[in-house]
């Protein structure tokens, strides 16, 4: 078997897709925790997904590494921003997608694709975590739930808490100051999920072209999709397999990289 | 047959270096290795690659030792003049005169990326209140204190008004120390009501005569104060066409180089020496006459690779606009490192390339050159001139670099990027880059990265 491999090293999660070249199919898909070790959890990553394949590096014709992590990554033949990976990988799970929402462990983007698929334009949060999945995080651990568990706890809100301050640092402030004055932890988180969806409207200024797949890692937490769709006033797609969108482009654009006239299924 | 060539570090230049020395380098005065600076404590330099050539090294080697230039001047006992905020014209005017050296204070807001923070400046800065809210250019309120980057000038000019807001309290809290600054009215450049006059600017804005009027009659006061200052100098007009003659023949050779640069199908320069040379073009790094020949080698050298086929690596480089100077130097080499090459540019002070006219009453031409600065009027007429200049230059995308603190920078990005949007249909990244940018390194390069990709991928 032929493998080109995609590497997604996130700020919170390595995520590898195994595509095989010859079957045009996905071989294997894994992640693990991001840690200080980056390349070594990467490696062990890999390894652990080629021998469940039966395989081992050998097999490997292509990598390319994505991620904030990427230019750790020594055994990527090269290395791809995350926007064009996650466009690439959105496109092949969703071929009509025209925005794409991407809202991941350390930053969130908006990446608009032209008819055939390749990047027009982006445009990225700034340099903190608000509006990211490290804030949803530090929501989580302020209200005592896990993130997975944030969405289902949002549901149950009554009315929104007004969250004023999307910087993270302030924000948790806001949080324990909306907790002392008797607001309930559903309402503080749906008032949470309704500010970063704000934000990621506001980013788009106006720009949001249907259908809007929603990617990343944070795309998998419930209510989320729903408090975009009321922020921007259009219809969102949740991506299958969000997570993986990313290293499954990284995969894709390796397998092109390998043979560039041998066309790969969008 | 096209050759590469290739960016070299701080510890290459050493070998390199030695190997100019002995193939006979021409050097000035103020020549010598590139790492006595480091020594010095310019340690960001170790992060920097740098073009090999002696033409960059004359290029850096002037740029760096600006202050011993300064201190010789005062031994010389000649008159020193700082021109705060402008970024052209004063300088125009005090250079058209006998025994005065004019620079620019405002510099040393990149001694804190150049000495990796390792600078007692900002934290003068700080004890006036004057914190990290502000623009990096705060550094200036420390130099001035310390008197370690520059003798104390003789007479300080700065622009106000429809400048910059960050930049005007800085300077101000610099006059309560003590110091007497001549102040002058930059006016916000109005499109001309109907009734008004109006007149052409050089670069293509418009503004009303009444406007012009009164600019010309702030220069004279400031004419006046120059000349009083050097001395009781009569008021000599023809001093200053003089000057204004200096100046644009080192506008025609800065012109020269950005051209030959910037419309090559190869990299012929890297962005950083590129950046360095155009900010000669602002007070000439007080001395004109070296500046000259700086850009005249740095042309020769171009034009040497351009006939000779060499080039930088990255055939296939991505040609950027780039918008406002990152504080970090190190940003211009992740350029390179990211696939892209700078072939368009606008550093805040495009009005101090453009050639001042020369068939106008020197005082009614620098007065249009101030109204011309696209930073005096509204950012969308800044923008305008940006999306011209990289359709010009044949642009694929545009890079808005922001500085952090500096108040015009977090609302004219946006407006700036809409407008390359809509009118050009490239794409654009806007990134905040701080004095020492190595945090964040990962995050820049993935948005210049990205920028250069959805720009490639629009070739296809």
């Amino acid at each position: 078997m032929n493998i080109a491999v995609g590497i997604d090293a996130g700020s919170r999660r390595i995520k590898i897709v195994l595509w095989d070249v010859d079957a045009d199919r996905v071989a294997a898909a894994g992640c693990a925790d991001q840690g200080v070790r980056q390349e070594a959890l990467a490696t062990e990553l890999l390894d652990r997904l080629l021998v469940g394949q039966g395989l081992d590096r050998s097999a490997i014709r292509a990598c390319v590494a994505t991620g904030y992590g990427r230019n750790l990554l020594r055994l990527a033949d090269t290395t791809i921003t995350e926007i064009t990976c996650q466009a690439r990988g959105v496109r092949y799970r969703r071929p009509d997608a025209s925005t794409v929402v991407d809202i991941g462990g350390q930053d969130s983007k908006l990446i608009w694709l032209d008819a055939s698929g390749r990047v027009r334009d982006f445009a990225m949060n700034d340099r903190c975590a608000g509006g990211t999945g490290r804030f949803l995080e530090i929501v989580a651990d302020r209200l005592g739930v896990s993130v997975a568990s944030l969405g289902e706890l949002a549901s149950r809100s009554a009315a929104p808490a007004a969250i004023s301050s999307m910087c993270a640092v302030f924000a948790e402030t806001e949080i324990v100051g909306l907790l002392a004055a008797g607001v309930s932890p559903a309402d503080v988180a749906a008032g949470v999920q309704k500010a970063i969806a704000t934000r990621v409207a506001a980013m788009a200024g106006g720009r949001l072209n249907e259908p809007i797949v929603f990617t990343g890692g944070v795309a998998q937490v419930s209510g989320m999709a729903s408090a975009l769709e009321a922020a921007t006033g259009r219809s969102v797609i949740v991506c299958p397999d969000a997570p993986m969108t990313g290293a499954m482009g990284a995969a894709l654009l390796a397998a092109e990289r390998l043979d560039a006239r041998r066309p790969v299924p969008r | 047959m096209m050759g590469e060539l290739r960016t070299i570090s701080l510890a290459d230049w050493r070998g390199r270096y030695a190997q100019l020395r002995e193939s006979g380098l021409d050097e000035p005065g103020y020549g010598g290795p590139l790492e006595r600076h480091f020594d010095g404590g310019y340690r960001r330099l170790a992060r920097l690659r740098f073009d090999p050539s002696p033409a960059a090294l004359r290029l850096w080697n002037l740029v760096l030792t600006e202050e011993d230039r300064l201190h010789q001047a005062r031994r010389d006992g000649r008159i020193i003049v700082g021109c705060m905020k402008d970024l052209g014209t004063i300088a125009v005017l005090a250079w058209s005169l006998p025994r005065v050296v004019a620079f620019y204070p405002d510099g040393c807001w990149w001694t804190p990326c150049i000495m990796e923070g390792f600078t007692p400046l900002l934290k003068i800065a700080d004890s006036l209140g004057v914190g990290e809210s502000f623009c990096p250019v705060r550094a200036m309120l420390g130099a001035f204190l310390s008197g370690s980057e520059f003798p104390e000038p003789d007479l300080l000019v700065c622009g106000v008004g429809a400048t910059c807001d960050d930049f005007s309290a800085i300077a101000q809290r610099l006059e309560a120390t003590g110091r007497r600054i001549v102040w002058w009215e930059v006016p916000h450049r109005r499109r001309p009501e109907a009734h008004e006059a109006s007149v052409l600017l050089p670069g293509g804005y418009v503004a009303s005569c009444r406007s012009v009027e009164f600019v010309r009659g702030e220069l004279e006061r400031v004419w006046a104060a120059l000349c009083e200052a050097a001395g009781g100098l009569p008021l000599d007009a023809g001093g200053v066409a003089a000057g204004i003659r200096r100046a644009n023949a080192l506008r025609r050779r800065l012109r020269q180089l950005r051209e030959t640069v910037f419309l090559s199908p190869r990299p012929l320069m890297p962005s950083l020496e590129m950046l360095l040379a155009e900010m000669l073009a602002i007070h000439y790094c007080s001395d004109w006459d070296e500046a000259m020949r700086v850009l005249g080698d740095l042309c020769d050298e171009v034009t040497r690779r351009r006939s000779q086929g060499l080039a930088l690596p990255a055939a296939e480089a991505v040609r950027l606009f780039w918008v406002n100077p990152p504080a970090d130097l190190r940003v211009m080499n992740l350029v390179e490192e990211c696939g892209g090459r700078v072939c368009g540019t606008d550093y805040m002070f495009t009005h101090a390339l453009d050639e001042i006219p020369e068939d106008l009453p020197p005082l009614e031409a620098l007065a249009r050159m101030v109204l011309a600065d696209p930073m005096t009027g509204a950012s969308a007429d800044r923008a305008g001139r940006i999306c011209a200049e990289a359709e010009r230059w044949g642009c694929e995308a545009v890079i808005v670099c922001r500085v952090p603190g500096a108040s015009h920078c977090a609302t004219e990005g946006i407006v700036i990027a809409d407008a390359v949007r809509d009118r050009l249909g490239l794409p654009v990244a806007e990134i905040d880059v701080p004095p020492v940018a190595d945090p964040i390194e990962p995050a820049l390069r993935t948005r210049i990265g990205a920028v250069i990709e959805a720009a490639r991928g629009r070739r296809k």
